[in-house]
């Protein structure tokens, strides 16, 4: 078994996470330029506000195409990063040790989405929804709003960058440096995980899985096994 | 040496010479207006009409007034637009003059939303965004050639005069104490000092000039703030990062050898 591997991720949403993923690297860095006085000369010209409004097209766009193409796996995720219970208190508490010294003993086991990547989804979620209201009303309402309202519009929209963009530095760092997480960035490119890394790391996700695949197994004409959702 | 002009509506007779020299020197094109019932035209600043005069009748205890208001950049010295600008491509003069370079600029229209007094005008594509701004430069080419302003030049009834400001702050004040009654400077304080001074004889509000205005707080509030907010907790995350990247790989080493 030791080569046995597990889909995490299906090829829609290995899809549907690097576009997102594109587009809210070319908003960020688009962003920054008029977010840091340094890097204001890139801007100047006003090329950048272009690009930065074809980023943001693809950002909303692709999270409705996927909601429209599996509206089910959309609403689960949604229904999961939203459902929180005591594993989550104690995987935070064992956390720091965890990342820190490698001591797992104390973290509880995890679903498809561990409790970080779930705060992560919220954070996300959130930022984004605030990122698409102000930047409708930044783009579109200009001329209609009070200086005043376009004042705040930019306000928040520059406060989701600082909590969205910090949180997606760790989210950066957790899935493709951090020396423990070795096969996280693997499964959102190629969908699959070892057995171990799932065993170990979504210890309740794995047995959902391995339920199903030898449910499936025994049952007449069964396809093997499932992806997750 | 700061420049002002002296505006003095008490001898504008609302020709509109200073428009049309405007539009002459800056090479602006005109535009196609609708007739609304006044004598004032266009109605409103744009992209290409950086001054015009506004006509304002007002009913007082002696009657009918019928006055004139210069309308242009100020150029403030406490300058919301130089402030919010993200590029600096709106920026001011030792004469304080505020100008733009129209390369620098994103178009972001950042800069008309902080106007105390609605001056700058944006044209381009509200769908890409792609803009640029507009607004009176105190015709900044002729300054810089020790020359007047096209509006100053022109003037039929000496309304408008141009030279160093403190001159001009003078000239304003000895015309208030000549004029006496109701008249007033407005733009020696206003903002930390206008570099366009206006003499009036009427209510300000009459003239729909500000009484005080001010660059909004919340304007520079995303600099002032949100911006060393924004540096520290990105430090602190990315330290915080690097901490643990160092700390978690030492202990894997450790493991390993221990093993």
């Amino acid at each position: 078994m030791t080569h046995h591997e597990v889909e995490k991720y299906s090829a829609g949403a290995r899809w549907f996470h690097w576009t997102i993923t594109i587009a809210a690297l070319v908003l960020a860095v688009t962003g920054l330029f008029l977010y840091v006085p340094w890097f204001s000369s890139v801007a100047e010209g006003g090329t950048t506000r272009v690009i930065h409004r074809i980023a943001a097209v693809i950002f909303v766009a692709a999270p409705l195409l996927f909601l429209l193409v599996k509206p089910g796996r959309s609403l689960h995720f949604v229904k999961e990063i939203f459902t929180w219970g005591k594993d989550d208190l104690a995987w935070l508490k064992a956390a720091p040790d965890y990342y820190f010294g490698g001591d797992e003993k104390k973290m509880p086991p995890q679903g498809d989405m561990n409790t970080g990547q779930k705060l992560w989804a919220v954070v996300a979620f959130f930022s984004a929804l605030g990122f698409i209201f102000t930047g409708i009303f930044m783009w579109f309402l200009k001329d209609t709003l009070p200086a005043e309202v376009f004042d705040w519009m930019v306000i928040v929209h520059d406060l989701c960058f600082i909590v969205g963009g910090a949180m997606l530095l760790v989210h950066l760092y957790l899935g493709a440096i951090h020396p423990r997480m070795t096969e996280s960035l693997k499964s959102m490119i190629k969908g699959k995980v070892s057995a171990e890394y799932a065993q170990s790391h979504h210890g309740k996700w794995y047995k959902e899985v391995v339920g199903r695949e030898s449910a499936a197994k025994t049952a007449p004409g069964g396809q093997g096994q499932k992806p997750a959702h | 040496m700061a420049k002002a002009i002296l505006y003095d509506a008490t001898k504008c007779t609302a020709c509109r010479g200073c428009q049309a020299a405007c539009k002459q020197w800056n090479e602006l094109e005109a535009e196609e207006t609708k007739n609304t019932g006044s004598y004032e035209n266009p109605a409103d600043l744009s992209f290409r009409t950086w001054l015009k005069m506004r006509f304002n009748e007002v009913e007082n205890g002696n009657g009918l007034a019928w006055l004139f208001t210069r309308r242009a950049c100020m150029h403030c010295t406490d300058a919301g637009c130089v402030q919010v600008c993200p590029t600096k491509a709106v920026d001011k003069t030792a004469e304080g003059i505020v100008f733009i370079d129209r390369e620098k600029c994103t178009g972001c229209g950042y800069c008309v939303e902080a106007c105390p007094f609605d001056v700058p005008r944006l044209d381009g594509s509200r769908l890409t965004g792609k803009a640029k701004m507009f607004k009176c430069i105190l015709c900044k080419d002729r300054v810089d050639n020790g020359l007047e302003p096209a509006c100053v030049k022109t003037c039929p009834p000496g309304a408008l005069d141009f030279g160093d400001r403190d001159e001009m702050v003078a000239r304003a004040q000895a015309r208030v104490d000549e004029l006496g009654g109701d008249a007033r400077l407005y733009g020696e304080k206003e903002l930390d000092g206008l570099h366009v001074l206006y003499v009036v004889n009427h209510p300000l509000e009459d003239h729909k000039l500000p009484a005080s205005p001010e660059v909004s707080p919340s304007i520079t509030l995303w600099q002032d703030i949100l911006q060393p907010v924004g540096y520290g907790v990105v430090g602190v995350v990315a330290g915080g990062l690097l901490l643990n990247y160092m700390v978690a790989r030492a202990r894997m080493v450790r493991q390993k050898e221990g093993k």
